[in-house]
């Protein structure tokens, strides 16, 4: 499913991931953890394609990421995102939000979805009328709508109570039992609870 | 329909760019229907009075011709003559006003002004334009350095003619020592008025003759006046890009999360360049017209500005508007290029980077 063959970045001079080799099979919820500055974000962007690594070759699906000729589309149908801010457009209500990450053919998934997640009442309404913990519930939905085949979550619960950390958490399991993939980057140990990997991270390399 | 959220969500930042445009698209509306209604002012007052145009030969300027005043009989035996006229043009402080355009007409051609009070001028005597009568009170007035009694107002639908002052050609010709600026020929058969330039031409060699249709095309001070009206167009269309384009940096660079979500979804680099010229295209169609209304209103006032004297006119033409509007779109497209396209390079990462631990 996700496939890491030496894959190695560099900052300018320093370098931040080292030779790091390892494989993510379908359906697993990953739990990428390490403390501050131990790469796990940087990692975390390479296997989501936003970074380029500056050596070695990342796999999604089989499909070597370097290869992927339409990269916007392949991210836009495969990978799910759920970031520490839920970075939700604040112009944009509810459902436009999650409207304009869903494919046309997903579209009419978003109140089936919504009600699913136990958040259809917030449909019409504005990331700024609504609480932390119901926004970050909005970001699970738009990283869920196109049925990605991996969703990766920086620190999803860094700005959340620890009652609305389960719940995100229990989203993104609920998600990964219907064969999702699942890659978490966090310092919050409860998502051991949840994780089927673990990969600890220290100084760029895999511990 | 999110285009007009985003504005709507900004809406500081998109008046600004409302204004930038609203303005920058005024002053190319007012300059160009200015010049316009200048140039048309002026080609009017030519081109309804005659069919050939008779001036000193390789004067620049009628303001500066001097033609011989008997070359008229002799025209008015010539074949296929309807009428001939002169007329001498100048400026001259009249009363309390610094200046004001002064006409000396031949006789037979007092009756193209409508008189709208008193009788057409002897010598000695002066029609005043309904434009400058109001404000010219009494029953004489100082031209130049001769004082003229005042025999009626009149009226004309060219603002020059209105804010100016008419009176016999004698009394022109003293003032501005010439004998006629030029003369106006009418001729009854107007498709053939090319043969009678000809044979204009042979009366004297110290004359320039030409159709007024041709001399309008070809007149010095047109172009002048269609040059400095573009210069100042062009600083205006820039002023605007410049407007759009700095405004433009401010909103995409308060916007940089909203293009890296975009980004992270999945959205194309083209997808966010659209979104960000539709959002100024509409910006800037609502600022054309609402600069099209506020100018159509300002154009209206101009004739009724007394200290004007009616001189400042100008309509909006279909052309004109077609060609702001023109020139509108592409300066939103312009000013709009560079930071869509900065826009549309915001890496995503950055979500990841301001959230990172």
């Amino acid at each position: 499913m996700i496939k890491a063959n030496n894959v190695s970045h560099f900052y300018g001079k320093e370098q931040v991931l080292y030779e790091l080799n390892f494989e993510i099979n379908k359906g697993e919820f990953v739990f990428l953890r390490g403390e501050s500055g131990s790469g796990k974000s940087t990692l975390l962007s390479a296997l989501s394609t936003l970074l380029k690594p500056s050596s070695g070759e990342i796999s999604l699906e089989g499909i070597k990421v370097q290869e992927i000729k339409n990269i916007d589309s392949f991210r836009q149908i495969k990978i799910g995102f759920v970031f520490q801010f839920h970075y939700l457009i604040n112009y944009l209500t509810v459902f436009e939000n999650i409207e304009l990450a869903a494919v046309k053919d997903k579209q009419r998934n978003i109140k089936p979805l919504l009600e699913e997640l136990g958040i259809l009442d917030l449909c019409t309404r504005y990331p700024n009328e609504i609480s932390g913990g119901q926004r970050q519930r909005v970001a699970v939905a738009r990283a869920l709508i196109n049925d990605p085949a991996v969703i990766f979550a920086d620190e999803p619960t860094g700005s959340l109570d620890s009652v609305n950390s389960k719940i995100v958490y229990e989203l993104l399991s609920k998600a990964m039992k219907k064969g999702t993939t699942v890659v978490v980057a966090s310092h919050d140990e409860h998502v051991a609870e949840y994780a089927t990997q673990t990969i600890k991270m220290r100084d760029g390399k895999i511990q | 329909m999110t285009s007009f959220k985003a504005l709507s969500k900004n809406p500081f930042k998109s008046l600004l760019i409302f204004s930038s445009i609203t303005i920058a698209v005024m002053a190319i509306f007012l300059i160009s229907s200015v010049s316009q209604g200048v140039i048309g002012m002026y080609s009017k007052m030519i081109n309804t009075d005659g069919d050939i145009i008779i001036t000193q030969k390789g004067i620049a300027d009628t303001f500066f011709s001097n033609v011989d005043i008997n070359l008229l009989d002799k025209i008015n035996e010539m074949e296929h003559v309807k009428s001939s006229y002169a007329m001498i043009v100048g400026a001259s402080p009249v009363g309390h006003l610094p200046i004001a355009g002064i006409y000396g007409v031949s006789k037979n051609h007092l009756h193209h002004y409508t008189l709208v009070e008193g009788k057409y001028p002897k010598e000695g005597q002066v029609l005043l334009g309904k434009t400058i009568s109001k404000q010219l009170r009494g029953r004489t007035v100082k031209i130049g350095n001769k004082r003229f009694r005042i025999a009626g107002a009149y009226k004309s639908d060219i603002g020059f003619e209105e804010g100016g002052v008419v009176m016999n050609i004698s009394d022109a010709g003293k003032m501005f020592s010439r004998s006629a600026s030029f003369i106006l020929v009418s001729s009854d058969a107007p498709n053939n008025t090319d043969a009678l330039v000809k044979k204009i031409k042979k009366l004297d060699e110290e004359i320039g003759v030409k159709t007024t249709q041709s001399f309008v095309q070809e007149y010095n001070q047109f172009k002048i006046i269609e040059n400095s009206s573009l210069v100042i167009s062009s600083l205006a269309f820039i002023m605007g890009l410049m407007g759009i384009a700095s405004v433009m940096s401010m909103i995409v660079n308060s916007r940089k999360e909203e293009f890296g979500i975009m980004r992270a979804l999945g959205k194309s680099r083209m997808f966010i360049i659209k979104n960000l010229f539709f959002e100024t295209l509409i910006m800037s169609f609502s600022a054309y017209l609402f600069a099209l209304g506020l100018s159509f209103l300002i154009l209206e006032l101009l004739p009724h500005i007394d200290s004007l004297q009616g001189y400042v006119n100008g309509s909006l033409s279909v052309s004109i508007s077609l060609y702001v509007l023109l020139s509108t779109v592409f300066m939103a497209l312009l000013g709009s290029l560079i930071p869509a396209w900065i826009a549309s390079k915001t890496d995503p990462i950055l979500l990841i980077n301001q959230g990172c631990s």
